[in-house]
């Protein structure tokens, strides 16, 4: 265990260039880290491509109304090596929840994060809020 | 053996056990560190891709606390030694989030960035005369010759003109002829064409390249700029093909944000 830490350690001294963590594009200038949503719903569209992908989903109010969401996420390449299968682990029809931040435009558009299957199974479809944006600290701030 | 069995004496008397076994660094015919294989930038953990992003930590962002890890104790942050000039420049684009960013636009990251943004894996192919460093990242690659000048006839290039040498155990890369239409790293760290950057890859076990970089632009920045990263051995990791300039619908949602900068401008 020791020997762990000294492994933990060494490799945090090396990590001065923390920066966040960097997609090809800004989270903060399209989505709301300050607007979290979490929906239910079926999805009805699954766009698996480059370079980002989306999906689509159906949320039924508790009146009966029913609005299709769009959700933007990680790249085909990204959800691969995370544990995506293209067509078999998100397709329509297939119910989820999803954890997420919803666009600044105000439309049913959302930045996803977390999606949950109906089995209980969680993946990550999307980066963190504040991904690509700078994050919280800018780069010359003392 | 005497010696071996003394050392292995020694660590067990200092409290240390061994961890679990890890391959030797491979070395190459000429006895150099072998830095083939594909790698992640932008992260300190060690495991496959699966294993060390699965938990959503992608880019190399702090590791979680989860069993058998130390938490990772961050040391003091400091300022990019940008002008004072060129601070209010970096700051403003920190304020607008990041909507400038010229990787949003399928635009190459540069040097350090496409190695430190840690999305995406890179692979090294190293050869006596040469290495090669190809990005999946917007498919960018650099063929790196080993001992050699830089060319006279350099055109300002997003990712730069690099040679290498090497200085012990450390390939040394010298990488300069760059436009200055790429950031360094974090939001709005800009740069001039006089950016000359100095990367060191020392591979210090079988998992893990060191990655230090000095970034010089005399035009913007006060003093070096000297950072420290890590490049971790991604076994199992293949490049796929990333083609970011079609569908990349972003944009068009900028076009309607940039309307009314108030939208998402930073307060």
């Amino acid at each position: 265990m020791k020997k762990m830490n000294i492994c933990w350690g060494l490799a945090a001294m090396g990590l001065i260039l923390a920066a966040p963590a960097a997609a090809h594009h800004s989270f903060g200038a399209e989505y709301d880290g300050n607007k979290p949503i979490t929906l239910t719903g079926v999805i009805t569209k699954v766009e698996w491509m480059n370079p980002h992908s989306y999906f689509f989903l159906d949320v039924t109010d508790s009146n009966g109304v029913v609005a299709n969401w769009k959700f933007e996420g990680f790249p085909p390449n990204v959800l691969y090596r995370t544990g995506w299968k293209k067509d078999v682990t998100l397709k329509a029809g297939d119910t989820i929840t999803v954890f997420g931040w919803r666009a600044r435009d105000g439309t049913n558009w959302a930045h996803s994060r977390q999606v949950t299957f109906k089995d209980g199974k969680k993946l990550f479809f999307g980066p963190p809020a504040g991904t690509g944006d700078g994050g919280n600290v800018s780069a010359v701030a003392p | 053996m005497k010696k071996l069995s003394g050392l292995l004496l020694a660590l067990a008397a200092a409290g240390v056990t061994l961890a679990q076994e890890t391959p030797a660094i491979p070395r190459t015919a000429d006895g150099k560190p072998d830095m083939t294989g594909v790698w992640q930038g932008g992260s300190n953990r060690v495991g496959t891709w699966e294993e060390a992003n699965g938990d959503g930590g992608l880019g190399g962002g702090p590791a979680p606390a989860t069993a058998g890890r130390a938490p990772v104790q961050r040391p003091a942050r400091e300022p990019a030694p940008y002008q004072d000039w060129a601070k209010v420049k970096v700051q403003e684009s920190f304020s607008r989030r990041g909507i400038d960013d010229p990787m949003a636009r399928c635009l190459m990251g540069g040097i350090p960035r496409s190695t430190t943004v840690g999305l995406f894996p890179m692979q090294i192919v190293q050869t006596p005369t040469q290495v090669i460093m190809l990005y999946e990242m917007f498919h960018a690659f650099r063929v790196i010759p080993m001992n050699a000048k830089h060319p006279d006839d350099m055109e300002p290039s997003y990712m730069g003109d690099s040679v290498a040498h090497w200085e012990g155990d450390t390939l040394v890369v010298d990488v300069t002829g760059f436009n200055d239409r790429t950031w360094i790293g974090a939001t709005g760290t800009f740069h001039t064409e006089a950016m000359h950057v100095t990367e060191r890859y020392t591979r210090v076990n079988y998992n893990r390249i060191n990655y230090d970089v000095t970034v010089e632009d005399p035009k913007v920045l006060t003093k070096p700029w000297i950072m420290h990263n890590s490049i971790m051995l991604r076994t199992g990791t293949r490049l796929r093909e990333y083609e970011c300039a079609e569908n990349n619908s972003d944009i068009q949602h900028y076009e309607q944000l940039l309307k009314d900068e108030s939208v998402f401008r930073r307060k």
